[in-house]
């Protein structure tokens, strides 16, 4: 999780409505990807879940963008997404082929982690009280999913005891 | 050559995707020089990606740059020849620590002693992953593996310190575990008028040791700048290159800071000095035929 090039003193409302579509963006191609990965390598379940979380992250970026447009209209976006990294996307190694639905929401549950400590270091820098708010509303939703994630995690049957590095075997001679 | 436009990282994301397995550091590694070409500008029919044979040398075909996955070891020639074709091209040439160190290894000397200006991207993760887990020229003295079952006898061989012995511009190491960091060295790399060499410690999630995954690379990672190393200074460098393996130093190890002439560019003048006196081209052939 990181940042370039972002001022955070003088971030105006418009821009920081723009880092959050950003930030949602990312996210949901990061689980578009993964979920692509896991169909590739015959992992449904976990799929099934990255497109969910997929479609999470393009709805609240879909609310986000109406917010923006509603407020600024058609002005140009100053911000990119060069400007961020894996803020509320999953970290690329937090997936493996055969990951069971429980390790997939795992992986799920520390990205919004990931993303409300980003908001919560962010707020002290933050000047401008319309953005200040704005950061606020997007930290309390992220403690807000990841208590729909746990919840979800508590329904799981537990994971079978034998695990996907039991089927890994030991260099054998060649 | 066209004019630097306005490109973002998507424009450099090709539609096809990516087969490395699940959790794979090549995944971060394309990202980053998704990042880096939008950082650069240039537009992507305006950019050659050369690759070997590997997981990792599947990399150009995620890109929309012209791409040519072509033989093991050869990425380098083949980069070579694009870029005297065509030198207004911006080549980049990538592959793995096998690829590069072993079967392609007698290249490099070349294209460091003639500058060309190509950029050299390995992702080193110590092991023939694509080949199901053989060792590497950088395995680890000990490793064992199908290839190795009572552990590797030989020293590793140290990409860094190769390339600096035989004299590269520009030097640098690089990691997911620093994503901007990353994408910032690539550009530098490409940035600089030569060889440009960046050496990235990828992990293979399925035949890479616990060590060697991000969380055990986070933990021996050191930024070069953050030391406060001079990268303008060569010998400091390669004192720190010789840590590879121990320490995991991110950043720029060395960039000349009086860089010699391109090879490339060498010819480009050459044949603008000797087309002064040469005859028309209608006039060739008649310096092949008795009159």
């Amino acid at each position: 999780m990181a940042t370039r090039g972002i001022d955070f003193q003088t971030l105006s409302l418009m821009d920081a409505l723009d880092l959050a579509i950003l930030i949602e963006d990312e996210a949901q191609e990061r689980y578009e990807d993964f979920a692509a990965q896991m169909d590739q390598h015959r992992t449904p379940a976990a799929a099934r879940f990255f497109r969910l979380m997929a479609f999470n992250e393009s709805k609240h970026g879909e609310e986000l963008s109406a917010r923006r447009a509603e407020l600024f209209g058609e002005a140009p976006r100053a911000v990119t997404r060069e400007m961020i990294y894996d803020i509320e996307a999953p970290d690329f190694d937090e997936v493996r082929a055969f990951m069971t639905p429980r390790q997939a929401m795992e992986a799920a549950l520390a990205s919004e982690v990931k993303a409300h400590s980003f908001f919560l270091a962010a707020i002290p820098v933050l000047k401008d009280a319309g953005v200040k708010a704005l950061f606020e509303e997007l930290r309390d939703e992220e403690v807000y999913h990841r208590e729909l994630v746990t919840e979800e995690l508590a329904k799981l049957p537990p994971d079978s005891a034998v695990s996907d590095e039991d089927f890994v075997d030991e260099p054998a001679p060649q | 050559m066209s004019a630097t436009c306005e490109f973002q990282a998507k424009d450099y994301k090709s539609s096809l995707k990516p087969i490395w397995c699940p959790g794979c550091g090549d995944f971060s590694v394309v990202q980053g020089i998704y990042r880096a070409l939008a950082a650069i500008g240039r537009p992507p029919h305006e950019i050659a990606f050369v690759s070997g044979i590997g997981c990792s040398s599947r990399i150009p075909g995620y890109t929309t740059a012209y791409g040519f996955n072509s033989v093991h070891g050869r990425s380098l020639p083949i980069a070579q020849g694009i870029k005297l074709a065509n030198p207004d091209l911006l080549v980049l040439a990538a592959g793995g620590d096998g690829d590069g160190f072993s079967i392609g290894g007698g290249h490099i000397a070349h294209l460091i002693r003639r500058n060309m200006d190509i950029t050299y991207i390995v992702m080193d993760n110590q092991i023939y992953g694509l080949t199901k887990g053989q060792l590497s020229p950088t395995s680890q003295k000990g490793r064992v593996t199908c290839t190795s079952r009572f552990g590797s006898l030989e020293e590793p061989v140290n990409p860094l310190l190769y390339v600096l012995a035989y004299g590269a511009g520009f030097v640098a190491q690089a990691s997911p575990t620093d994503l901007v960091g990353m994408a910032a060295t690539i550009e530098e790399a490409i940035r600089y008028p030569g060889f440009a060499f960046v050496n990235i410690q990828s992990p293979c999630v399925t035949y890479g040791e616990e060590a060697q995954q991000i969380k055990g690379l986070k933990a021996i990672s050191e930024n070069l700048a953050a030391m406060g190393h001079n990268p303008a200074d060569r010998l400091a460098a390669m004192d720190l290159a010789q840590q590879y393996g121990q320490k995991m130093h991110l950043g720029v190890f060395y960039r000349n800071p009086e860089p010699a002439p391109t090879y490339d560019g060498l010819v480009r003048e050459r044949q603008a000095a000797l087309s002064k006196n040469a005859p028309p081209k209608e006039q060739i052939l008649d310096l092949f035929i008795k009159k």
